[in-house]
């Protein structure tokens, strides 16, 4: 299944170009309520044969930015570019293509039609069979799109973004909505395209996946990069943990002081007679929690993405003061 | 243009068995009850029939209530996402709007072929120019109708929104002088109405402007500058919202 049937040449050594480019990109929209800001000012990088994940909540302007770069939306201001070609030009030379999040399949087709269809509008593509035979989809192939699963039209929408062997892939959101058998089976299959030396760019808003996957995680809040670094880096940063402890009350303004003080420590809060410690070191927090501080009723949970990005939203305002 | 997308749409179209009932099916039938069956399919109208004025206003309505349907989708899918996925592809716009062009046409023509034969195994008769130029009127001007499907579907993004517009074609058909013969008050209203003058065209050349009365006689011609004119302002008025329409639609994406 797995046997390199690319008739190409490895992309990446024939390009100098870089995969992506984007310069001073910013996206604004005109909403009844007044303009939102999508996207306020991204600059970024990546190399041909990287696998890089977008990582950010819902709203950070993740799926603004992608559109961008595949050429489905016009920059309010800035340039992107794919392969130093403009993304229309990238799409239609086959260079880049993507899997969308869900919707935009016809229903009243079957998945080997729908796969016929869109192969019909490259000039030169992976023959319909492979790519069928690459999403899994060889036993649903005569199903209807509508009586198929989400899972199964997500394997679809990845058959389609094979077809013109793309040396790019965009991928939105990929697992939203799947289960967690079907989510293994597709970043297994991702995998195997990756290995083939194709960029993969991903946007997510699942920590583990972006962990799991990629080699390179760039951190999105509010239309900003606020992290860009390889995993390990943004785990240091980001994957701290929280610490909840109760601290007799004459004592705790003592502690917070104390807490605040310790390495690796990104935020102290109170809430009622517990105290909420945000930190990387999560042991070296309980331990003198436990210890010299005298706290009580030890919890430690592992930081939600929320935190991780409370945490790195402050790091990123005390170096950049705006 | 694109024959794959092209045969894959009318694939679609031949699945879809409700729509085919309303498109070609129901106004078969209407011609052969209203029309086939009636004493007075002989009587002359212009240089063709009763039976042949009753297959022109039939074969109109099934045209156009594939056209409003085919434009309505069109609209439905690209903003439920197709729209997104074929961006993705070298397919320019321009290709998408040839293939449903294309489709439009083809479909329209499904009725007027099926109540043609029928008409013309049943006694409907004309001058043979009169049959071509009528038909071909009906194809054409059942393409303005798409626009008016466009518009539904981009104004309120779904499917019933689309299923409803061709419902108002029953409507406007009866307002538009097109099942019933109208007279007095309702005739001057009917003018106005966007299937009025579609179908006064494509019934010109049998009968000069002359209408099917309420009591079987025919009234003066009509000057051919009114169902022209009830054409193009209509045309224009769906022309001009499908645009404003797109624009709104593109500002919100």
């Amino acid at each position: 299944m797995s046997t390199d049937t690319t008739p190409r040449p490895a992309p990446i050594a024939a390009d100098t170009a870089p995969a992506v480019e984007l310069a001073g990109l910013t996206k604004s929209f005109r909403t009844p309520d007044g303009p939102v800001h999508a996207v306020r000012g991204v600059d970024l990088t990546i190399r041909g044969g990287e696998v890089v994940a977008f990582l950010g909540p819902n709203g950070a302007g993740k799926t603004t930015t992608l559109d961008m770069v595949l050429g489905l939306t016009e920059p309010s201001t800035g340039t992107a570019r794919v392969f130093g070609l403009r993304p229309r030009d990238a799409v239609a030379a086959g260079r880049i293509s993507a899997v969308l999040q869900t919707g935009g399949l016809l229903r009243d087709l079957t998945v080997r039609e729908t796969v016929v269809l869109i192969a019909s509008m490259y000039a030169e593509h992976t023959p319909v069979e492979e790519v069928i035979e690459r999403a899994g989809l060889t036993a649903l192939q005569g199903r209807m799109v509508s009586k198929c699963s989400g899972g199964e039209q997500q394997r679809l929408r990845f058959a389609l973004a094979l077809l013109p062997d793309p040396d790019l892939l965009v991928l939105d959101e990929p697992t939203a909505g799947m289960d967690v058998a079907a989510r293994r089976d597709f970043w297994r299959a991702m995998h195997e395209e990756a290995a083939r030396g194709r960029t993969v760019v991903f946007a997510t808003h699942y920590l583990e996946e972006a962990d799991a996957f990629a080699d390179r995680i760039v951190l999105v809040a509010e239309g900003r990069v606020i992290a860009d670094g390889s995993t390990a880096q943004i785990r240091a940063q980001a994957a701290g943990r929280t610490v909840h402890a109760t601290v007799p009350a004459p004592r705790r303004t003592a502690v917070v002081a104390a807490l605040q003080a310790m390495e690796g420590v990104t935020d102290v809060s109170v809430q009622g007679d517990r105290l909420r410690v945000l930190a990387v070191d999560s042991d070296a927090v309980a331990r003198s929690l436990l210890t010299d501080l005298g706290g009580i009723d030890l919890e430690i949970q592992t930081a939600s993405l929320d935190d991780a990005f409370m945490a790195l939203t402050g790091h990123s305002h005390e170096e950049d003061p705006r | 243009m694109n024959l794959t997308y092209a045969g894959l749409e009318l694939k679609r179209f031949a699945r879809d068995r409700v729509n085919l009932f309303f498109v070609a099916i129901l106004p078969a039938f209407f011609y052969l009850v209203f029309g086939a069956a009636q004493d007075y399919k002989d009587a002359p109208v212009g240089n063709a029939n009763v039976a042949f004025y009753i297959l022109v206003s039939m074969a109109a309505y099934g045209a156009v209530t594939a056209t409003v349907g085919i434009g309505g989708m069109a609209a439905v899918e690209r903003m439920q996402g197709w729209g997104r996925q074929l961006g993705l592809t070298p397919l320019p716009d321009r290709g998408f709007v040839t293939v449903k062009a294309f489709l439009a046409v083809a479909v329209a023509a499904v009725p007027i072929a099926l109540i043609a034969v029928l008409g013309a195994l049943t006694g409907a008769s004309a001058e043979a120019w009169t049959w071509v130029v009528s038909l071909a009127a009906i194809v054409l001007g059942a393409t303005v109708f798409a626009l008016f499907g466009l518009c539904a579907g981009m104004a309120f993004r779904t499917e019933a929104a689309v299923g409803a517009a061709s419902g108002m074609i029953v409507i406007m058909a009866f307002l538009g002088n097109l099942f019933l013969p109208l007279s007095g008050a309702l005739l001057t209203v009917a003018k106005f109405t966007p299937l009025y003058g579609y179908v006064a065209l494509a019934r010109y050349p049998a009968t000069e402007g002359r209408l099917v009365d309420g009591r079987g006689g025919l009234t003066d011609p009509e000057p051919l500058w009114i169902p022209l004119l009830n054409v193009s302002v209509w045309a224009t008025l769906f022309a001009v919202a499908a645009v404003v329409l797109v624009r709104r639609g593109r500002g919100r994406q």
